[in-house]
């Protein structure tokens, strides 16, 4: 996957499990939780989408990563890029 | 390998969410329900043509479409429904009514504050430091059991507005007796005063179908008429279920929602069950009327909340039922609800789950009378003749709730002993509903996704 590819699925996913979200003017390098008003319970889904739709496995102290939209990208370009 | 990744014990409110999470995310999930219908203490059944629901007399927890950290809109995320397309009718107005004095609330704070300035104007200010200090009191962190009451006398200089706040919130979700814990009473005021009432536009059946058909959807199993006959256990883990009928099935994980006493019975846990047993049931009547018999009841509100004493006595009663204190809730007096032809009347009182047990079938039918009458007498005071061109009947005891919703001794609410992780001496076996800490719909759905969220997606 590219880098855009991952920006894709990321977004893909938020839109999945918020019927609110709204992307118009996100900025990729502020925090997703306060842009989107996600809360806690919204980044778990994040998380178990990633692991149904790719089997990414990832643990809870690594949940972090995920804060803004591209070090979502950063953090699993590695883990992406023979998908 | 387990036949089930996930099994599930009963197919309450509780148990469906936490089925929809589970099979939301791949895991091979399996409901078994002793009964041959979904929703535990909250479904239906039909009588002479009528659906009747059993459990709901409102939702609590309402929240407007949009307003995302409101446990209503969080819980249908998490469930991945939609709240847009999730029609709501929000209350009239309710009413707590002591022998001389009342307060009307609906599900805009303002009007208890109103209502409290205008009837205690001494406590206005205290009031709204309550209110200040439950939006800012986080119940869901852990704590140990607090006293309400306590914090309450504190606060609220006048012990009669004290009891007339605690008679709501107790009644609809309090597993213990005269008291509270400090976070439950944060919780219930929460999801009465601040949230309010509601209910769906539909019929609680057609919200467990919702429900039932988002879990089977997401590849979730369901078997109606599975009573669970014991647990199997190997050292400090769970390994399956053993039916009524025989059939064994085997799982990784299991979660049980029917409460602390019926899981330990089912385990074999040593727990000291006779502590998890709840003290509070309560008989409940149904009446239904030609629509037109509104006219002659009083009956403009959603929700009465009686007392006919001067104190709130919120305790298991010495004898079969105390009709001093209960609820008088009309189904169809929510706003924007459809022409119907009948108008109901339910009420709740308060009842001795020990003496309805020893009774036997005679005494029983005779109880269920005498309670019945003694229900007529003190609320035909306050709305009028409910009885009159009366077309339907039914009433449940204790005994009905325990027999119908596994809930030991027919406490509505559960133990006293809340167990808010979820946790048990096995491993893999896990509790969320009641028993959790949270109450009514919304309530126990939310236990049923936290503790998948926390015991079984986030681990595995």
């Amino acid at each position: 996957m590219t880098r855009d590819d991952i920006k894709d699925l990321i977004l893909d996913i938020i839109a999945d499990i918020d019927e609110d979200a709204e992307f118009a003017g996100l900025d990729s390098d502020k925090p997703l939780r306060d842009q989107l008003d996600l809360d806690s319970m919204d980044f778990l889904d994040i998380v178990m989408e990633l692991r149904k739709r790719h089997k990414l496995q990832i643990p809870e102290e690594e949940y972090p990563e995920l804060a803004t939209l591209n070090s979502c990208v950063n953090y699993l370009e590695p883990k992406l890029k023979d998908q | 390998m387990a036949d089930y990744q996930l099994v599930i014990i009963g197919a309450g409110l509780s148990g469906l969410a936490s089925g929809i999470r589970a099979a939301r995310f791949g895991l091979k999930t399996l409901i078994v329900e002793q009964h041959s219908l979904p929703g535990g203490l909250n479904s239906y059944y039909y009588r002479h043509g009528f659906l009747l629901e059993t459990g709901l007399h409102a939702m609590t927890n309402f929240a407007e479409v949009g307003d995302r950290h409101a446990p209503l809109n969080r819980l249908f995320r998490q469930l991945k429904l939609s709240r847009k397309k999730f029609a709501t009718h929000q209350q009239l107005s309710s009413l707590i009514r002591f022998p001389e004095v009342s307060l009307r609330f609906s599900n805009d704070l303002a009007l208890l504050e109103a209502e409290v300035e205008q009837q205690f104007p001494h406590c206005r200010a205290p009031f709204q430091k309550l209110v200040a200090a439950v939006r800012e009191y986080d119940p869901f962190s852990p704590a140990p059991w607090r006293s309400a009451r306590r914090f309450l006398a504190a606060l609220i200089p006048d012990p009669l507005l004290v009891d007339m706040l605690l008679l709501p919130l107790m009644v609809y979700g309090n597993s213990e007796e005269h008291d509270m814990d400090l976070g439950q009473f944060v919780i219930m005021f929460q999801a009465l005063f601040v949230e309010g009432f509601f209910r769906p536009h539909g019929t609680m059946k057609d919200f467990l179908t919702m429900l039932v058909e988002q879990y089977k959807g997401f590849g979730g199993e369901l078997r109606y008429r599975s009573k669970v006959a014991g647990v199997r256990r190997q050292g400090d883990r769970v390994e399956g279920v053993e039916l009524a009928g025989g059939e064994y099935v085997s799982c990784d994980t299991l979660l049980s929602t029917v409460g602390a006493p019926g899981t330990a019975a089912l385990v074999g846990w040593p727990a000291d069950a006779p502590k998890y047993e709840g003290q509070m049931s309560f008989v409940e009547s149904i009446s239904v009327l030609p629509a037109a018999q509104r006219a002659v009841l009083a009956a403009d509100h959603t929700i009465i909340f009686y007392n006919s004493q001067q104190t709130l006595s919120y305790k298991r009663p010495p004898i079969a039922m105390n009709p001093d204190w209960g609820v008088i809730c009309f189904p169809e007096n929510f706003q924007d609800l459809p022409e119907q032809d009948f108008f109901q009347v339910r009420i709740t009182n308060p009842a001795n789950y020990a003496i309805w047990k020893q009774a036997d079938p005679k005494e029983y039918q005779r109880l269920k009378a005498d309670s019945e009458a003694r229900t007529f007498a003190r609320v035909s005071e306050i709305i009028g003749n409910y009885q009159q061109n009366r077309v339907y009947h039914d009433s449940f005891t204790p005994l009905t709730i325990e027999r119908y919703t596994a809930k030991a001794q027919g406490a509505v609410y559960g133990s006293p002993i809340k167990i808010k992780d979820g946790l048990t001496p096995y491993r893999n076996l896990f509790m969320a509903g009641t028993d959790q800490g949270f109450l009514g719909i919304v309530g126990a759905m939310l236990s049923g996704v936290t503790i998948v969220n926390q015991r079984i997606l986030m681990r595995s």
